[in-house]
């Protein structure tokens, strides 16, 4: 099933990278999500992760350095009925287009954003990225990381994605199901990996992992749900007390679900019915083999504020 | 008179933009043209501004020019900027109660410009405190209307009932008021004007007729009307009445614009507010449509959003000005590597850096072309009025689908902000190509496919499977660093250039005015379009016979046509007028003909030309001078 969406694009990750299982994770979410290739756009960035749409047999965007979100929300304003996925590293998302990150949780727009996290530029041979906790020196690194990290499960959820969740490369069918959830979701959705960097990263490895992280949905109580819009504060708080766990043991999963926020989408539907019936994109612009669909007579009283009829 | 030039100055926030309009409306509800610019600071209330209009009854004016006919000022620090732009013989409208106003107190005003003014004033013997300027004027030939504006506000509020304080709201009425009466302006055509402006509002269109009309008449018991303009002949039964910006958009809602990002910008922003006001387009209740406009978190986005836009087959562009353009370049390159059809309609500003972010200029136009690193096909258009602004904005999504690139539409301040009487677009000479644009399609696709130089484009969610990157591709969309597929790939992109300059016509790139009697020549483009035929007119009055060749597309040049044209002229009688240092014109021509042009009329005050100052540099230039700078205006 999952062979669907390969390509015959050989994969030049360095062996053992993380990358291969969110890409394995991708391949069986949208299969077992029963996606068509034609219908679906993979937009990335620069850099390893960038390289992800060329692996996937479906519409595939590969952009400019931190841009993936920006191209994401054109496409998808543009054509709301296609599916659309971000892949996007941690320098990608949280360094250069930090921006864009957070303005995607501000409008709470349909797409379904992957951040590979592995602590490091990879590509450009190692240097630290936002997530890098200061103090560490993975080998690539002259000299110990002097920055903060930030935390994407904290930003995320405070700039309004409304699905924040977190994987592990390595678990591709715990991350599968974290993907079809998020593409299920109806708005701004987080999926956090994290991943080793086999070449660059001797910190966080898959031994370093290995006994560290626990899943959210076995932990007694945790639910992150806003069952009810009075109790999204209280979630948001707990999804960020959450993502700060970090030490001896590490949670994947869920961090917080909202379904009360309208999505951007709805927002434009609301004032212009016509956005959800035909996507702009697919609009008649024209007839009779080129002439306006605005025609003088219509262009006439659309703008009629701005004629005036000369009295002489 | 033939037509008047009129200057209305006040400082930000006073209304002054109001009255013009009102006053332009009415203008063109009795059937004259108007064009009128807005000079402004960067900065929302406080700063002296002003609007200079020129209205005829002959044609629609196409440029702005000194000295006016009537200062119409609202404040002192309006006379004390303006007072030297009135003709002799002309008008000078000013508010008594301010009569003891020292030009030293005037803070709002900047020291280079009280200066200035002081040694003029001493000059003309005039002493620093307003009254002082006002006795003066007759001197200097100029007549001066003195009214107390308080009093008149005061009259109004009595009459209408209302508060002293909410009056005030009118003062700006008060010169709308002075302006019609000199020029004996029907009040049939000022009611209507003021109906448009204001009609939800009844009681501010009442205490507006009531005000406007007693000022006309006081004005007109004092000194008559010896500025009113001759019967219009002019035999338009519609005009619009638009800014730039406002035509652009326009242009771009009938070119099928589906897709609009915005980052707030001076003076780029309106064109998108119009986009947000009209994006369901609806006509009589029913929706033709819907353009999504969105506010982004920065111009890189802006730029971003809409190459996906365009991915997915929606026309698409964004709008700004030189700082939001040049974080669209990199964005830029991805849609040359990439083909995909975008247009940038950008609105040259004062520059570098935030420069003169309210004032114009022509010194982006190198940047335009070549902005980006590597090397791929771009379209550079500019348009030399309103109405070609219209046609271009069209033309520009036609030219990006067609051969698939990003069109940069480059426009300017002095274009965006002048408001002009427009007659409405002739359908005739509008259609809509969308090349070779496939919105049904199936399985996996080459999108790149070299066979031709346009491959078949089929967009997200046509049903075809495509891939796109930065990197450079193979015919899938695929990354390949094979020295062969580069060599071919990358010329299949370059070739676009040929085959554009072997398909447009010259004669729609460049456009030569000329009756054929002509011994010099002005070249120009964008909004020297206007003062340059205008000068060239005067000119042949005083017997000095030019032609203009107006560049209208920089990339790909008119090569040909423009070598023929400059061919026909001796280098010494060649002028390249432009709103720039450099003369970025005259380099691109020299660039792609050969021909260098040796003489310059430059203006970067960040001003527009003014037709006067224009006349006198030419006639400098073809005496021998080599370069004129241009300063005129405040």
């Amino acid at each position: 099933m999952a062979s669907r969406f390969r390509t015959d694009v050989w994969i030049d990750w360095c062996p053992g990278c993380g990358d291969f299982g969110i890409v394995a994770a991708m391949h069986k979410a949208f299969a077992e999500l029963n996606l068509e290739p034609e219908r679906l756009a993979v937009v990335s960035g620069i850099g390893c992760s960038g390289k992800t749409p060329h692996f996937i047999n479906a519409n595939g965007v590969h952009t400019l350095h931190g841009r993936g979100i920006a191209f994401a929300t054109g496409i998808k304003l543009a054509n709301p009925e296609l599916t659309v996925v971000v892949n996007g590293g941690d320098g990608d998302l949280l360094g250069i287009g930090m921006a864009h990150f957070v303005a995607l949780g501000r409008r709470n727009l349909d797409i379904a954003v992957i951040l590979h996290n592995n602590q490091v530029y990879g590509l450009t041979k190692g240097q630290a990225s936002p997530t890098l906790k200061k103090g560490d020196k993975p080998k690539s690194l002259p000299v110990p990381n002097a920055q903060d990290p930030v935390n994407p499960i904290a930003i995320a959820v405070s700039a309004g994605f409304t699905f924040v969740a977190r994987g592990y490369s390595s678990w591709v069918d715990h991350l599968k199901e974290l993907i079809k959830a998020a593409i299920n979701h109806r708005g701004a959705a987080l999926v956090e990996v994290l991943q080793p960097c086999v070449t660059y990263n001797d910190l966080y490895t898959v031994d370093y992992y290995k006994d560290k992280l626990y899943k959210l949905e076995e932990e007694p109580g945790w639910d992150p749900v806003v069952r009810s819009p009075e109790e999204t504060e209280e979630k948001m708080s707990r999804a960020i007390a959450k993502s700060r766990e970090w030490g001896e043991r590490i949670p994947v999963g869920v961090f917080y679900v909202n379904p009360y926020v309208e999505p951007y989408e709805d927002r434009i539907a609301k004032r212009n019915p016509t956005f959800s019936s035909v996507p702009p994109a697919r609009q008649i612009i024209a007839r009779n083999g080129g002439e306006p669909l605005l025609g003088r007579e219509e262009f006439r009283k659309l703008f009629s504020d701005y004629i005036i009829k000369v009295k002489k | 008179m033939e037509e008047a030039l009129i200057l209305i100055g006040g400082s930000q926030g006073s209304g002054i933009e109001t009255s013009s309009l009102i006053l332009s409306s009415a203008l063109v509800r009795a059937g004259y043209g108007v064009l009128s610019n807005r000079e402004y600071y960067s900065n929302i209330v406080g700063r002296h501004s002003y609007i200079h209009l020129r209205a005829s009854g002959k044609e629609i004016p196409r440029s702005l020019s000194y000295p006016v006919d009537l200062v119409a000022a609202l404040d002192a620090e309006s006379v004390f900027f303006h007072f030297d732009d009135v003709r002799e013989g002309g008008y000078l409208v000013y508010d008594q109660d301010a009569s003891r106003t020292k030009l030293r107190l005037i803070a709002s005003m900047e020291p280079e410009s009280r200066a200035r003014i002081e040694a003029r004033l001493k000059e003309i013997g005039a002493g620093e405190e307003l009254s002082s300027l006002i006795s003066a004027l007759s001197g200097l030939g100029v007549k001066a209307v003195g009214l107390s504006f308080s009093s008149q506000l005061n009259w109004l509020s009595e009459k209408m009932g209302i508060a002293r304080a909410e009056a005030q709201r009118f003062r700006s009425s008060i010169v709308v008021g002075a302006a019609a009466g000199l020029m004996g302006l029907s009040l049939d055509a000022l009611e209507y004007a003021i109906e448009r402006r204001f009609g939800k509002r009844p009681a501010v269109v009442k205490a507006n007729k009531i005000l406007i009309s007693a000022v006309a008449e006081e004005v007109k018991g004092a000194v008559g009307t010896p500025l009113s303009l001759d019967s219009p002949t002019m035999s338009n039964e519609e005009l619009m009445l638009v800014s730039g910006n406002d035509s652009v958009a326009m242009g771009k809602i009938v070119g099928g614009l589906r897709y609009q990002s915005y980052y707030p910008i001076t003076p780029a922003t309106d064109e998108s507010v119009l986009h947000e006001t009209f994006e369901a387009l609806k006509v009589e209740g029913e929706s033709l449509g819907s353009i999504v406009v969105l506010q982004t978190e920065d111009e890189i986005a802006a730029v971003n959003s809409a190459i996906g836009a365009a991915l997915a087959g929606a026309r698409a562009s964004t709008s700004t000005s030189g700082p939001g353009f040049s974080l669209m370049v990199e964005g830029l390159g991805w849609a040359g590597m990439n083909e995909t059809p975008v247009v940038i309609t950008y609105y040259q500003r004062g520059g570098p850096s935030t420069g003169l972010p309210t004032r114009g200029g022509q010194t982006d136009l190198l940047f335009a072309l070549f902005a980006s690193h590597g090397e791929f096909p771009r379209v550079v258009i500019s348009s030399g009025d309103h109405m070609e602004a219209f046609y271009d904005a069209v033309w520009a999504f036609n030219v990006a689908e067609k051969y698939q690139l990003p069109v940069i539409h480059l426009l300017d301040k002095f274009l965006a902000n002048m408001i002009t009487s427009m007659p409405l677009p002739d359908w005739s000479k509008i259609k809509i190509e969308r090349g070779s644009t496939i919105f049904e399609a199936k399985g996996i696709w080459k999108r790149f496919d070299k066979s031709s130089v346009i491959s078949p484009r089929p967009v997200l969610g046509s049903g075809a499977v495509t891939w796109y990157t930065g990197d450079e591709h193979n015919e899938l969309g695929h990354i390949t660093e094979d020295p062969i597929n580069r060599l071919e790939m990358y010329e299949k992109r370059y070739k676009k250039l040929q085959l554009m300059d072997a398909e447009i016509a010259e004669e729609e790139r460049a456009l030569y005015y000329s009756r054929g009697d002509e011994d010099f020549l002005l070249v120009g483009w964008g909004s020297t379009k206007g003062p340059a035929l205008d000068a060239l007119a005067q000119l042949r009055k005083e017997g000095l016979r030019g032609a203009f060749l107006q560049l209208k597309v920089f990339q790909p040049f008119p090569s040909r046509l423009v070598s023929k044209v400059l061919s026909q002229y001796s280098p010494e009688r060649i002028i390249a007028v432009e709103a720039s240092v450099s003369s970025q014109a005259a380099k691109v021509i020299a660039m792609n003909t050969g021909h260098v042009i040796r003489k310059h009329a430059l203006k970067w005050t960040g001003r527009p030309i003014y037709t006067m100052e224009l006349v006198q540099a030419v006639k400098k230039l073809l005496a021998g001078s080599e370069r004129e700078v241009m300063s005129y205006g405040k």
